[in-house]
């Protein structure tokens, strides 16, 4: 295994192999590595609450179909109004302020787009499962968009924290990745079951 | 209009202009404001799309909006595999706990893949006449997200086991190695068809003048979100 020397305190030189040096040595692996650790726990917590709900997803067919769409694309909308945030941050366009016309604007443009998504992929979902797996479940439609809407409360929550990650000089591509969707799921899969409670 | 003055985006009457250029033109404008007020191409390029409150909603509107039903959509195809095989997987519970954690990594990657690409190329870190590969900066990206992909993988197998087990499944040894196999194997394929398509994709949006954040994204993660439901359904299909 490749080895290499690092500077301990008084100036001894400490012999480290080459592997945890680049762990140690580069900032943008040790926060890439703790953001998805903790993102990772929290989607096995997710998980944990998904196997909760065994039987209504045996009961509620289609829903398997639902799932997935929903969770990424909520993780999608979120990523791009981070990356966005973040590309005006770093090119000095953007005040890292929640009140910033930009923050804001972009804000009620993740909103829209949450919202008309997650109508349309309820329909996808609805005649998905009645085309393949020949079962009419018109609650699928209720189901995608009151999630849609409880999964609202994320945006500003995205917003500022990439408005503090920033101003906290850690760079927001490598954290808020890992950040929304470890939020997204938590938030998505809890949407997800008071959605099913309200409209079953 | 002054670099970094976020709050004061009003367009002024002298780069009313610019403001109604198309994207794909480069405007001799541009060229000027570019010289007279020392302001980068990339931040004229993002404050164009990104000035004004309705503009920018109309901008991500009709920017995202077909790529993000698109990608759901996607997604909700990589579903109907899960559907098929759900029988199989809700009983065996590691699987099924490791299921948003896995999705989860592997669109995390996506992003970060993504938006990293996307900041690289708008600060030149990546430049398209040089050739990706040869950027320093790219290869350090690489190299980072195979560390941080193995070492999450194989946590997030372990995790899953143990909570399972905690939770009362009865779990032996062979079980959980397959598990951990699954997570890692998964993960391993799935990184590769990130970058492919983060390249291939960044390369292309970013060439036609459009901002590669409003795309990268939701194209990275659904190919991320397809692959990995397909891959882990064949995957469970195999080794279970």
């Amino acid at each position: 295994m490749a080895s290499t020397f690092c500077h301990g305190k008084k100036g001894i030189k400490i012999l480290i192999p080459e592997s945890a040096y680049l762990i140690v040595a580069n900032r943008d692996l040790r926060e890439m590595l703790w953001a998805e650790f903790i993102s990772v726990t929290g989607g096995v917590l997710a998980g944990v609450a998904l196997a909760t709900m065994t039987r209504q997803l045996m009961l509620i067919p289609g829903l398997f179909i639902l799932i997935p769409g929903f969770l990424s694309m909520r993780g999608a909308v979120g990523g791009s109004l981070s990356s966005r945030i973040s590309s005006g941050l770093f090119l000095g366009v953007v005040k890292p302020k929640m009140t910033d016309r930009i923050v804001v604007s972009n804000m009620a443009a993740t909103a829209m787009l949450i919202m008309i998504c997650s109508v349309i992929l309820g329909v996808f979902a609805y005649y998905t499962n009645l085309f393949i797996f020949g079962e009419s479940n018109v609650n699928m439609i209720f189901i995608s968009a009151v999630a849609g809407l409880l999964s609202l409360v994320m945006i500003p929550i995205n917003a500022y924290t990439t408005l503090w990650v920033f101003r906290k000089g850690h760079d927001p591509n490598n954290i808020m990745g890992p950040y929304i969707t470890t939020l997204g799921d938590l938030f998505g899969t809890a949407s997800f079951l008071i959605a099913i409670w309200v409209t079953t | 209009m002054k670099r970094g003055d976020g709050d004061s985006m009003k367009i002024e009457p002298r780069f009313r202009k610019v403001h109604a250029l198309k994207r794909r033109e480069h405007h001799p404008l541009l060229h000027k404001i570019h010289r007279k007020h020392k302001i980068s191409y990339q931040t004229l390029f993002y404050m164009k799309e990104y000035n004004t409150r309705a503009h920018t909603i109309t901008t991500v509107l009709s920017q995202s909006l077909k790529i993000i039903v698109a990608m759901a959509i996607v997604s909700a195809f990589g579903g109907i595999g899960l559907e098929t095989i759900k029988e199989k997987f809700v009983l065996i519970m590691p699987l099924m706990i490791m299921l948003p954690a896995l999705n989860d990594m592997v669109g995390d990657f996506g992003a970060t893949v993504s938006s990293k690409f996307a900041t690289m190329l708008y600060t030149r870190q990546v430049r398209l006449s040089r050739g990706v590969l040869r950027s320093g900066a790219f290869m350090k990206l690489v190299r980072n997200m195979l560390i941080v992909s193995v070492l999450s993988s194989v946590y997030v197998g372990i995790l899953s086991s143990a909570v399972a087990l905690y939770s009362g499944f009865p779990l032996d040894g062979s079980v959980a190695i397959r598990v951990v196999i699954l997570s890692v194997a998964t993960t391993s394929i799935l990184i590769g068809m990130t970058f492919l398509s983060a390249v291939l994709t960044g390369v292309y949006i970013f060439s036609r003048k459009e901002d590669p954040n409003n795309f990268l994204i939701p194209i990275t993660t659904a190919v991320a979100d397809l692959g990995s439901m397909i891959v882990f359904s064949l995957l469970v299909l195999y080794l279970f």
